[in-house]
């Protein structure tokens, strides 16, 4: 009937100076309209459509989700573009080319006597390899891997959570490039079968057999599915061997079966053959070479000048194209084209480079027209090797001459060319994005895609301050020594009163980790927890860690397959809802498990791999990480540790990220957890967690960073500041949105109890050694949980000292979580009195802790002046002077005592 | 119709506003009313809007449109208020910013650090320049090439520049006055500010000395002087384009003041009189001689309390105590006259040295707020602030400061009452709008820079003093960039109080508004309602 007249509405819009949503939404492109411009009609249309909340994209969380993207902006670029006045443009772009190098994989299976036999895996080529295996037991169905025995470890292995080792191959011989490990099987444990793929840790490729994993058995009856070697299945399996590329894109590797030299000589045990196995194996090699660009104006005759100088070897074609008015669609310029140029498809250009006198790589000049607003080119080094810059095309902007270049693809939005461009501000730098902008006021008014336009320049905008500022925050930290400690980084937080932080909760929480690795057995543990409600309470907890919800592959619940059924082995859904609602009874918090790493599929694709998902949430293989060969992704690289047990979601795909927000707060809303505990989240990036937390909103979150402590043969280094750092680094990746577990806490408590080594327990600084010492709010402290501990004992705490590790960790800052098997075992009443004095002392995460003592055999502190502490067989009685201290808590190797 | 409507993101856009308004009038006329006048109005006018819209909304949404533009804009300044769309903001680089071997530090963070601000939308950057590190050789040699390479980064990101000269030396990070003054304080001795214990404070030279010819032959003011022209040219090229401001240092820590309290001393007390160098002590004989009491010129008071002590704890501060005393308007007049022509010919230097260049001159004075509770208000005697009979003591200084056209920088604007321990008996408040009273009646130009240290509420509490319209601050100084600065949770809070200096809002109001969108998301009626209105 009518169209609607959005100009006037902008014109004159009267929401200019409204305050309606103002603080929800975050609005730099007004801010910097403030100092450009002052047209209003812009600032309405900033302000018009930051408003367009339905979709809630401005909204603050949505703010802090365009979080910061890991890579640091090239500051140089500031430097080296004041050296000539008539440079616009200059940048060295690194590019990567991929070498192939030949070589082999073997596998030898030797029998050394009787029972005992000997696998050996190795590898001719240079690298720093690793062997990624695990077993099959005897009875075990489908292709799940579960950890070797002990005695079969080889030493130097690292346990991969619950299902995998990792082994170095060492080097045969000094100066040779082969890499072997060898291990030691006894048939008379009940191993079927031995599973592996070989992985290299320098470039991150996973090799394996015929897009699976290397299987060898151990046992007739292992299920063939194409990848066994050696043994019989071996042999006639050798004709339908294929050759199987992981991902054509990646620096990955081919293995291919060629022949085997030897068959192996049949024995007894279990009709176990010797056998040697060759596999030809290439591995593409990374060469670094770069693009230097230099784009000038040229004053005669206000041309473009553009040279493009490249050290890659061999012979290299531009592709290339002109941006005209203002967006980054390739066309084709006016002619004359420099020499040895092509026309391709009448899309792009085609100009070969000129090698360079000495050899080393080739240039070329482009002399282009002065009204063109940039260049837009890949390399072509073959028919099939295409360069880019880090996945977009290599862009020379040219088109504000005062301009600096704003880092490549921060910014380049599609609009229309400025009718205005006389206001062009003297500032270089944020020139463009204020094109920008001014191209979508323009475009707003022909009211064309203005919504995806602004949106993608406000992103641009937020992501490249939140960037920005993380980087600056990155240098100013490393150039104070170490890390800015909190009590700097947090001065603001020093309010008296309570202020609720995911990262902390209210800051007197106290965690009960409310299951072990058995609990999945009894099929009704909700009911059972439930029970146990009161009593939790009066005890002093505050929060409750309840096991992983979902449906699932194992019964303990972290092999996730559909994520919103929610009938696990631990109970019902309602018995899980009911179990929430009886805590939150009692006054208790309650964390769920969210596994948001790996995802179990439901189905197969078409190459019989599974990595298709069903239930509500039926992604497909692009939620996939694609570095991975076990589950072949079609998503990007994993943006942090791979898991390998099952397909590790790729959390950098916006679908993804949309459906686990969404997952997130159901569960508080239908369950009505109050937070989170996160597995396994070095598997993805830390921004995402922030993103999550941000979207759902819990009460306190904390997230299992776990890897490995340093060694120096065998001895656990005084020094832990790299692991600490790296949960830190994790905290700070999600903003302190949530907090991490204090594996570092927990390493050097074991080393220190074990060996009377209570010296370790001050860092140089005579603070707490672990992530307590350095950001104790977000250090959620542990002693053992139900991978170190319960019936897994992947790392436990060292035998008959659980309280000396409690009393540091109850009266220590952080915020400490008591495994569920100690309060119900004989340690109950005195982690009860421990808990009680926490609780009577209003101690807290942030308390201060004051280090009196670290000795061989004694550690003792004094936490707020009203808690002093002692663990270790050594002497230790607090100072008798203004303050009268009273024993509150004894035990063997421990004392605690409190003002009175 | 529809087809005109549906698809266009404007109409969703315009849509999701009217949810919001709805929403603010509900709340409005419940919870805000009472809590001051202007946002009352503010209510009520939106109010009134809304039943406009509401009436309308439906299937015309033309017709809405053609409403909501004729309106005035919602927001009318109310008298006691003002948007803050003309408040500058400024930015702190750290002190450290150049070494004393004329290194830029932190280069890169900088950089990334000033693009960061740039796009926050912040208007410049402070930059403090020391003494000590451009003339730190020899007496006129100038070396400035630290500083400039700063100054270009800051103009290439197209931010403008305030200078800060420097004139003493800092404690944290360590930059002490130029090796030349500090050879000259070692072996001449009573340059520096001078306790009665005979401490020397070595960060900044005694008023006393201002035009006594002790360094290498010059006065301390010519040097000044030097130090200023030398500025001038060396940033010609800056001068009225990026660099829009320049502020002189006027004593300690650059603040008019006498260093009354000194780095360890504790800030319970209420500080001490520093004229025990021999310049001073001269000063003090002499014009006791001259006004007919030699004795009162043997030395400072005997009864003023030490710094670590109560201010009432002798009797110099208490009621009815010394100050009162015809001895005591003695000291202090000549006291604070010490402070305030120090301030008079720094001024005078600079604006003679920088006249004609475009750029603004400014003076930084303390916050002297612990004890002003007290009817001696000690903090501020002992750094040099009194007016003889209880006038004005901010008034001679403001007027020094009205002769010079030059600015007066207020620190502390995030300080609130509230947060004061009690025992101090301290209120940064009243203070704040006293010295601005003062600035207001001699017609100085005050701008607000925040505290040293970070405090709790101290982000709204800036934001309510720019917002004050009895004195209009037009530009605020953030103090200051480095670590804590940029990191998550601060750099967080940073960019939320930008965006609320830019976009003038009653928090109250706007909370309620939150309060109620999460209501409203949760019954669904989000996207539902913008697609009525599309097939309406």
């Amino acid at each position: 009937m009518s169209t609607v007249p959005i100009e006037p509405l902008l014109h004159h819009s009267p929401l200019r100076h409204t305050s309606l949503n103002g603080a929800r939404t975050f609005l730099p492109s007004s801010l910097n309209l403030r100092c450009h411009f002052t047209s209003k009609k812009l600032h309405s249309i900033g302000r018009s459509v930051a408003s367009g909340n339905s979709l809630g994209f401005l909204s603050s969380e949505r703010r802090r989700s365009i979080a910061i993207r890991a890579s640091s902006s090239d500051t140089a670029v500031v430097e080296t573009t004041s050296q000539s006045d008539d440079v616009i443009f200059q940048e060295n772009f690194p590019v990567q080319r991929i070498d192939k190098a030949e070589g082999k994989i073997y596998v030898r299976l030797k029998q050394v006597k009787e029972n005992d036999w000997e696998l050996s895996v190795g590898c001719s080529l240079p690298g720093k390899w690793i062997l990624h295996w695990g077993v099959s037991y005897v009875g075990d169905t489908g292709s799940e891997w579960d950890q070797p025995p002990e005695d079969m470890r080889p030493p130097g292995s690292l346990a991969i959570k619950d299902y995998a080792i990792e082994t170095p191959l060492e080097k045969l011989s000094e100066g040779d490039s082969f890499h072997e490990v060898t291990i030691n099987l006894n048939l008379e444990s009940s191993v079927a079968a031995l599973n592996f793929v070989l992985k290299d840790e320098e470039s991150g490729a996973w090799y394996q057999h015929k897009g699976r994993d290397f299987k060898v058995p151990l046992l007739d009856d292992v299920p063939d599915d194409g990848n066994l070697i050696g043994a019989k299945k071996g042999f006639g399996a050798l004709g339908k061997l294929s050759n199987i590329v992981v991902n054509p894109d990646e620096p990955g590797a081919d293995v291919q079966e060629k022949g085997k030299s030897s068959s192996g000589s049949t024995k007894e045990g279990k009709g176990l053959e010797e056998f040697y196995e060759e596999m030809p194996i290439s591995k593409h090699v990374a060469g670094d070479n770069s693009v230097s660009v230099t784009a000038r104006k040229c004053p005669e005759t206000s041309k473009n000048i553009v040279s493009i100088e490249t050290d890659l070897p061999g012979d290299v074609t531009v592709h290339w194209g002109v941006c005209k008015n203002g967006n980054k669609k390739w066309e084709i310029p006016a002619e004359p084209h420099p020499e040895e140029t092509s026309l391709f498809k009448n899309k792009a250009l085609r100009t070969r480079l000129q090698r360079k006198d000495d050899g080393n790589g080739s240039s070329g000049i482009f002399s282009l027209d002065g009204e063109l607003e940039g260049l837009c080119f890949v390399l072509k080094l073959n028919e099939n090797t295409w360069l880019n810059n880090r996945g977009e095309d290599f862009y020379v902007p040219f088109l504000t001459s005062a301009a600096l270049p704003v880092e490549s693809g921060a910014a380049q939005v599609s609009g229309k060319t400025p009718k205005t461009n006389q206001e062009v501000s003297d500032s270089g730098f944020t020139a463009e994005i204020i094109t920008e902008i001014r191209n979508l006021a323009i475009d707003i008014s022909s009211h064309k895609n203005q919504k995806t336009n602004v949106k993608e320049v406000q992103e641009n905008i937020l992501q490249e301050i939140e960037k920005l500022a993380a980087e600056a925050y990155s240098i100013f930290r490393s150039t104070t020594p170490a890390f800015t400690p909190e009590s700097d980084l947090e001065s603001e937080d020093e309010k008296p009163e309570i202020k609720i932080s995911s990262g902390t909760g209210s800051g007197f929480e106290i965690l009960c980790q409310g299951f072990n690795w058995e609990s999945h057995k009894s099929g009704r543990w909700y009911q059972e927890l439930q029970e146990k409600a009161d009593e939790l309470a009066s005890l002093g907890f505050t929060v409750l860690w309840l096991p992983p919800p979902t449906e699932s592959v194992s019964p303990e619940g972290y092999m996730p397959k559909d994520l919103y059924n929610l009938n696990s082995r631990y109970g019902t859904i309602d018995e899980l809802k009911e179990t929430v609602k009886r805590f939150h009874k009692v006054g208790i918090k309650v964390l769920g498990d969210a596994v948001l790493n790996h995802r179990c599929a439901h189905f197969k694709n078409s190459n019989g791999v599974w990595n298709l998902f069903g239930g509500r949430l039926n992604w497909d293989d692009r939620a996939v990480v694609a570095d991975d060969p076990h589950f072949q992704g079609r998503g990007n690289k994993s943006s942090g540790d791979n898991f390998h047990a099952a397909p590790n979601i790729d959390h950098s795909q916006d679908f993804v990220r949309k459906d686990i927000k969404e997952w997130l707060c159901w569960m508080r809303e239908e369950v009505g957890y109050d937070g989170w505990r996160l597995d396994f989240v070095r598997g993805f990036w830390g921004g995402y967690v922030k993103d999550y937390m941000d979207a759902s909103k819990p009460y306190f979150a904390v997230g299992e960073y776990w890897d490995s402590l340093s060694y120096t043969y065998g001895e656990m280094d005084y020094n832990q500041d790299a692991h600490r750092q790296r949960i830190v680094d994790w905290i700070n990746a999600t903003s302190g949105a949530a907090g991490a577990f204090d594996v570092t806490t927990k390493g050097i408590l074991h080393a220190a109890l074990q060996k009377c080594e209570y010296w370790r327990l001050s860092d140089p600084k005579g603070k707490p050694p672990g992530v307590v010492g350095w950001w104790p709010s977000r250090a959620v402290t542990f002693i053992e949980n139900h991978d170190t501990g319960s019936t897994q004992g992947h790392w436990r705490f060292p035998g008959g000292k659980e309280m000396q590790g409690y009393a540091y960790i109850l009266t220590h800052p952080g915020t400490p979580a008591v495994f569920f098997d100690h309060i119900y075992s004989d340690y109950r009443s005195e982690i009860a009195s421990l808990l009680s004095l926490r609780n009577r002392q209003k101690l807290h995460c942030r308390s201060e802790v004051n280090i009196v003592k670290s000795e061989r055999d004694v550690y003792a502190a004094i936490i707020d002046e009203k808690v002093a502490m002692k663990i270790g067989p050594g002497h230790y009685e607090p100072p008798s002077g203004s303050q009268n201290w009273s024993v509150a808590v004894e035990g063997r190797d421990y004392k605690v005592w409190e003002t009175s | 119709m529809e087809v005109s409507v549906i698809g266009n993101p404007q109409t969703k856009i315009y849509r999701t506003e009217l949810t919001y308004r709805e929403l603010g009038f509900r709340f409005g006329s419940q919870a805000i009313s009472g809590e001051s006048r202007n946002r009352v109005s503010f209510l009520t006018h939106q109010s009134s809007k809304w039943k406009e819209i509401k009436i309308q909304s439906s299937p015309r949404s033309v017709r809405c449109e053609a409403i909501v533009s004729d309106q005035a804009p919602f927001l009318k300044p109310t008298p006691n208020s003002r948007s803050l769309e003309g408040v500058k903001l400024f930015v702190g680089l750290p002190l450290d910013t150049v070494s004393d071997c004329n290194n830029v530090n932190h280069l890169k963070a900088i950089t990334a650090g000033l693009k960061a601000l740039k796009l926050l939308g912040v208007e410049g950057i402070e930059l403090p320049i020391f003494w000590g590190v451009v003339e730190k050789e020899s007496p006129g040699k100038y070396e400035w090439s630290g500083y400039l390479a700063v100054a270009e980064i800051v103009k290439k990101v197209g931010l403008k520049l305030h200078a800060s000269l420097s004139f003493h030396g800092s404690k944290n990070p360590e930059i002490s006055l130029p090796d030349w003054v500090a050879k000259i304080g070692e072996a001449e001795g009573g340059i520096y500010f001078t306790d009665r214990y005979g401490k020397q404070y070595k960060d900044c030279l005694s008023f006393a000395v201002d035009d006594v010819p002790v360094l290498d032959g010059k006065t301390p003011m010519e040097v000044y002087g030097g130090f200023c022209e030398s500025f001038k040219s060396a940033f010609s090229d800056y001068m009225g384009n990026t660099i829009t401001g320049i502020t002189l240092g006027l004593g300690p820590d650059g603040e008019l003041r006498y260093p009354s309290h000194q780095d360890g001393t504790n800030l319970s007390g209420a500080g001490e009189f520093q004229c025990y160098d021999k310049h001073m002590l001269s000063a003090l004989k002499h014009y006791a001689e001259s006004t007919g009491n030699p004795l009162w010129g043997l030395g400072g008071p005997h009864d003023a309390p030490a710094y670590d002590q109560q201010p009432h704890s002798t009797p110099f501060f208490s009621d009815g105590g010394s100050w009162e005393s015809q001895y005591g308007d003695f000291f202090l007049t000549w006291y604070s006259s010490l402070l305030t022509s120090h301030a008079d010919r720094v001024l005078s230097v600079a604006s003679s040295a920088f006249k004609g260049t475009g750029v603004s001159l400014c003076g930084k004075l303390p916050l002297l707020h612990q004890w002003n509770k007290l009817r001696s208000q000690p903090s501020e005697l002992t750094a040099g602030f009194y007016s003889s009979g209880g006038h004005d003591r901010y008034e001679a200084i403001a007027e020094i400061f009205a002769k010079n056209s030059c600015r007066m920088i207020i620190p502390g604007m995030d300080l609130s009452d509230e947060h004061q321990s009690p025992a101090s008996l301290s209120s940064p408040e009243s203070l704040l709008a006293h010295i601005k009273t003062s600035c207001k009646r001699q017609g100085v130009v005050v701008s607000g820079q925040n505290s040293a240290a970070s405090v709790p509420g101290g982000f709204e509490r800036i934001v309510e003093n720019l917002k004050d319209e009895s004195v209009g601050v037009d530009l605020f100084t953030y103090q200051r960039m480095g670590a804590v600065f940029f990191s998550p949770e601060h750099f967080h809070a940073f960019t939320v109080f930008v965006r609320n200096m830019n976009q003038f809002e009653l928090s109250s109001y706007d909370h309620a508004v939150e309060g109620d969108k999460v209501k409203t998301m949760s019954i669904g009626s989000g996207t539902t309602g913008a697609a009525s209105l599309q097939t309406a």
